[in-house]
Formats: C-alpha cells, structure tokens, sequence
C-alpha cells in the first residue's frame, strides 16, 4: 500500500522537479529544428554531399551565412566527422533579401520557414566500410519582426555510409543492352 | 520487506532530485529580489542590480534614485534595437532636464571595445552599461530590445518587451517622470 501512494505520487514530484530545473525560458526556447540529412554514401577518395534539411518557426528568421552587416551573427554550421571522415567544406543557400516592420528602409539577408545547407564529406582511404555517424551544430541568432533573441545552436546528427573504394580494375563497358 | 525498502528508494530517488533542482535554481546568481516579467512587472519594485559602465566605473541602478529611469535591455545585433536607439537618444535630451536617466544595458557577448564602437556610432548620449545573463535574468528578458519604465522611487510603471512605437516610449516616459 505504502509502495503504491509512493509510486502515485512520483509523476507529481518529478513534474515539480521537471519545472524547478528548467524555469529558464530564454534557454528553453527554439527557433530553428534539424529535419534531416539526405542519405549520403562515401567513397574513399571520392567526397561526397549530403543535405542538412532546417526549418525556422513560423514568425521568425535568421540570418543568412552572408548577412549584410558586420553587426550581424552569421549562421554557421559546424560539423565533428568521426575520425575516418573529414569535412571539405559547408555551401549555405543564398539568404532572402526582406525588409521587417521594425525598419522598413533597410534589406536584410535572412533564412526563413525552411533552408537547405550542404555539407560535402570525403573519407579515409583506410577507412572501414560501414555506417558512420556525423555529429555538429547549427549556430543562428533569430529575431521576429519586433525582437531579437539570443545566439543558440542546435544539435545535430546524421548518418553516412561509406562504400568500399573501387579497385580500379575495370573492364571493357558492357553495353545495357546486353543480358 | 521488499516492498517498504522499494518505497524508500524510490522516494529518496525522488527528494534527491527536488533538492538537486532546487540547489540548482537557487545558485542562480540574481540581483536583489524575485525574478520579474515584463507582462507583470508594474508596480513592483526595479531589483537592483550593479554592473560596469563602458569605463569599468561600477553603477548600481539604486545610484539613479530621485529619478525617473528608461532601463534598456539591448544588444549590438540586434536590428529593433537599431532603430530605437537614435529615439532614446532624442527622448533622453528632450526630458533629461526633467529628471530622465536612460540606462542601457547590453547583454551583448563582443565586449566593451566593441560595445563602445557601436555607442560611438549611434551617437548614444545615455548610461550605457556592460550587462550580466543574470541581471537580464532578474528583469525576465528573452528577448531584445526589453525597456522597463522606472519612477524616482524605483518601481516600475511599465515595461516594453520588443520595439514598439516612439509615441509608447514617450507616452512611458511620462507616466515614470509623473508628468502628463
């Protein structure tokens, strides 16, 4: 009997724990989420490009990777490839050119609702065939037509296969024709 | 037997949890008092707060008592800051004979040299201080620009959270200098 008013009253207390220890809302608040990566196979000494899919909520934006002021933070993406892939560089979209109410006059360079960041990847000619996973983070300030909020990041995760490298040993091409 | 030691176990799981979230919470630095929101902030009193001026002079909100206080949240990035800036610059000539002192505090990660820059830019003829997460804590600020409207006895007759109209601002001005 003991044992069940004890297990009843646990949702309750770790409710009360959940919102002691998150009472932040600055920190709990997300304005961008990661949607997903394009499937991507590697093969050594053949880098290869993946599709890092982003969407920002609806009434904000962010700024591009090429905003118009220096004042203004860049969003950029930082991958961690284990160690048998390496990063050869990020390509962000172009960002939209809009205008906000809070100053109608100036243009500003911002990615909104959803944009596409791709990542090209190569991996070690030692590398072992198999699945392997890339960790890293999008780094953004968001703002809404009257505010801006502070730099966050969000995490992110996606999988890569890597292919065995080909031998090099090709024949002589066989028509498709031929069964 | 199996049973109460299962219960004691799971509800000193439980306070041990509670007092690490509570622990937690209550090493938050903050100034004086409870936290506020700007939603809910009229008629409390301003927690106050010392930080360091672009100078490194220290300033305590308290300093400024027997006036009325425009305290603006603001960071360098932050494009509605921009555009508000240059109107507490006007505000802050039009009533400083009255008694108005703008304070901003910037929440801003770049630095005194960078924050100086930008102060120098904008032309900024106002208090401008180097601003901690829990001083903006303390005000419930999540956001930029974040104006609190202060009375010369130190509470709080309004509060802005994001750019609004340079008549609001004005309009607040007056109801913390008690004029019409």
């Amino acid at each position: 009997m003991r044992l069940k008013s004890s297990l009843l009253l646990l949702p309750l207390l770790l409710a009360y724990t959940c919102v002691a220890a998150d009472d932040n809302p600055k920190l709990s608040r997300v304005y961008v989420s990661f949607e997903g990566a394009s499937s991507a196979t590697v093969v050594p000494g053949k880098p290869s490009e993946v599709e890092l899919r982003f969407r920002v909520k609806d009434g904000y934006h962010i700024n591009s990777n090429k905003p118009k002021s220096e004042l203004l933070i860049p969003t950029t993406l930082k991958l961690e490839p284990p160690s048998d892939l390496a990063s050869e560089g990020v390509m962000y979209p172009p960002g939209k050119d809009l205008s906000f109410p809070f100053d109608p006059s100036e243009k500003l360079n911002v990615y909104s609702d959803e944009f596409t960041v791709r990542a090209k990847l190569s991996a070690d000619k030692k590398a072992s065939p198999g699945n392997f996973t890339v960790h890293g983070q999008l780094n953004y300030q968001a703002c809404s037509d009257n505010a801006c909020f502070p730099p966050k990041n969000v995490p992110l995760q996606f999988d890569v296969k890597v292919a065995r490298a080909s031998t090099g040993h090709h024949g002589t091409p066989q028509s498709p024709h031929i069964r | 037997m199996k049973r109460n030691l299962a219960a004691i176990i799971v509800v000193a799981v439980v306070v041990a949890l509670m007092l690490f979230a509570g622990v937690r919470s209550s090493h938050r630095p903050r100034p004086s008092g409870p936290a506020l929101t700007p939603s809910e902030a009229r008629g409390k009193e301003a927690p106050d707060f010392a930080l360091k001026d672009l100078q490194g002079k220290q300033v305590r909100l308290s300093d400024f008592r027997g006036k009325a206080v425009l305290l603006d949240f603001w960071e360098t990035t932050c494009g509605p800051c921009k555009v508000e800036i240059p109107w507490l610059v006007e505000l802050q000539n039009q009533y400083r004979a009255q008694g108005l002192e703008i304070v901003g505090v910037a929440l801003d990660d770049s630095g005194p040299a960078n924050i100086q820059k930008f102060a120098k830019e904008m032309g900024m003829n106002y208090t401008i201080l180097q601003g901690r997460d829990a001083v903006g804590d303390a005000y419930g600020v999540i956001g930029w620009p974040t104006t609190y409207f202060i009375d010369r006895s130190g509470k709080i007759v309004d509060a802005d959270e994001g750019l609004v109209s340079r008549a609001e601002i004005e309009n607040n001005i007056k109801k913390a200098l008690s004029i019409s």
